[in-house]
């Protein structure tokens, strides 16, 4: 973990006009809560539901990851400023602990601040804070599976966007044993543990995988990503 | 000495008259010369092959083509099963309902194809210099995105249709019918490719990255689709029947409602409003995208 490279990761992650796409999603949900506690007070379970299933931690969590987890290294490699990083005396596990704690960072704060207002109205405060640890708990898994994509393939958002779509959406809707590798699922069994009673969301996943699944997807990601980049090859635009 | 320069030194007067440098045999083009719309054409022509791959290199055939066959195995399913067991488990309108997903894959990823890489490599003002207007590029562009899309469609429609005329057995009057479902169908695919192509297109325009691109098109389908959820959750009558309204992949399917009467969406009676919605939706994206084309170079 290098603060040099932090810092500077920080600098352009938040500097860039692409930052700007984080801002509504977080504006929605607040939004939606708010206009949902004024019209409807009584059928909470409800909209709330669906706010924080449906919009929270199927839509706003795994996007903000994707976008944030790409960003981080695949906007140096795109532009080419990777060079100047990996041409210094650093380990490459620095180099990527550095941008993971930043990505992780980034889409911890953008996330858990809508879903924990989401659930302190919705529900109670303690299933608010509930849900910060379900973020904090998705946060690590997708970031450090996207930080990977974005090593792995020059097109990570699409790949990204696939998984979030395809396997979390439509798969684990329609076969249910596919929820075991569903980051989504692990979220919400944290989520729902740490929240307690009243339970909005429901899983299949218990609290024990889901935290051996996450512990999984974060440190075979942050390995082979720090392996991916320890062999990392400069190559032009793809056709 | 004084000779030789002289017998190349050009004399003073004649010089201007008999200099000829080289005549390395310039023309000027006679043939004859196509109109604007030819051209426009072509851009047209050029990018529906663009969109499925073709004429590039194999690469860019994969995701087309698995998209293709994806929705190509969905038709061979319904005619299958149509065959053996002599009924309807889906029919056109389900078909294109039940590729949803790849379909929206398919324009989030053809779109920054057709417009983006234009915008990353620069070559828009090689087009501009040539008769084919802004306006047109734009209408061309678009037109494309969106016939691909219905072509993607209508494609496996028609091997339903085929199927679908072989194993009915109501005569002239169950293949009429199987006709005019096939039409609706055609007409649920033109729907789907003119609402879906305007908005992805004109997001396309806007990023010259087609990762960007690509993300934000999925990004504005995905994030609408919880809104309409919620709004459905906590609104009274009315906002449960307009609600869909926000989310594209909704609207298609009320559109669908209101035209063709299959499933859907609950819209009650704004079945117009749905329309207006849609027209409206189409409009402004094509004017913005002008509006885009008008600034950009």
């Amino acid at each position: 973990m290098n603060l040099t490279v932090a810092r500077i990761t920080a600098r352009a992650l938040l500097g860039r006009r692409r930052f700007l796409l984080l801002v509504p999603l977080p504006i929605l949900v607040i939004g939606l809560t708010i206009l949902a506690k004024a019209v409807a007070p009584d059928s909470a379970d409800q909209w709330g539901l669906a706010i924080i299933n449906g919009l929270g931690i199927h839509v706003l969590l795994p996007i903000v990851a994707l976008i944030v987890g790409t960003a981080v290294l695949g906007a140096e490699i795109d532009d080419g400023t990777i060079v100047h990083i990996l041409a210094k005396p650093l380990h490459r596990r620095e180099i990527i602990l550095a941008k993971l704690a930043v990505a992780v960072a980034v889409t911890v704060v953008v996330s858990a601040v809508p879903m924990f207002i989401a659930g302190a109205v919705a529900v109670s405060p303690r299933y608010g804070l509930g849900l910060v640890v379900g973020c904090v708990i998705g946060s690590l898994a997708y970031c450090s599976f996207f930080v990977l994509l974005s090593l792995l393939t020059r097109r990570p958002v699409l790949l990204g966007l696939l998984y979030v779509l395809l396997w979390e959406s439509l798969l684990t809707n329609l076969l249910s044993s596919t929820r075991v590798l569903s980051v989504a699922h692990y979220s919400i069994a944290v989520a729902e543990s740490v929240g307690g009673s009243p339970h909005l969301l429901t899983t299949r996943v218990s609290v024990p995988l889901a935290l051996v699944m996450t512990g999984v997807f974060t440190l075979v990601g942050t390995l082979l990503a720090i392996d991916r980049l320890r062999s990392f090859t400069l190559t032009g635009e793809t056709s | 000495m004084s000779e030789v320069t002289g017998s190349y030194a050009a004399p003073a007067g004649a010089g201007a008259t008999a200099g000829v440098i080289h005549d390395i045999g310039y023309q000027r083009y006679t043939g004859r010369r196509l109109s604007r719309r030819y051209s426009a054409l072509s851009m047209y022509t050029h990018s529906v092959r663009t969109a499925y791959g073709l004429g590039r290199s194999g690469k860019a055939k994969i995701f087309p083509f698995i998209v293709v066959g994806i929705v190509f195995a969905v038709a061979v399913i319904a005619v299958v099963l149509r065959s053996q067991f002599g009924r309807v488990f889906i029919n056109y309108l389900q078909l294109a309902d039940g590729v949803t997903a790849p379909l929206l894959l398919f324009v989030a990823v053809i779109a920054p194809e057709l417009v983006s890489r234009d915008l990353r490599a620069h070559t828009l003002p090689l087009y501009f210099s040539r008769p084919i207007s802004r306006s047109d590029y734009a209408f061309a562009k678009y037109a494309a995105a969106a016939t691909a899309m219905w072509l993607l469609l209508a494609c496996p429609m028609l091997l339903m249709y085929i199927g679908g005329l072989f194993s009915q057995n109501g005569g002239f009057a169950g293949a009429w019918r199987e006709t005019t479902e096939f039409l609706q169908g055609l007409g649920y695919a033109a729907i789907f490719g003119l609402i879906y192509a305007a908005i992805s297109v004109l997001i396309a325009s806007l990023a010259s990255r087609r990762a960007v691109a690509a993300g934000a098109i999925v990004g504005v389908f995905l994030v609408t689709a919880p809104v309409v959820g919620v709004l459905t959750s906590f609104g009274g009558d009315t906002l449960q029947k307009v609600a869909p309204l926000l989310n594209p992949v909704t609207l298609v399917q009320g559109l669908q409602v209101w035209l063709f009467g299959g499933n859907g969406p609950d819209i009650g009676s704004f079945g117009p409003l749905y329309g207006a919605v849609g027209v409206a939706l189409i409009g402004v994206c094509l004017m913005l995208l002008l509006a885009r084309y008008r600034r950009v170079s």
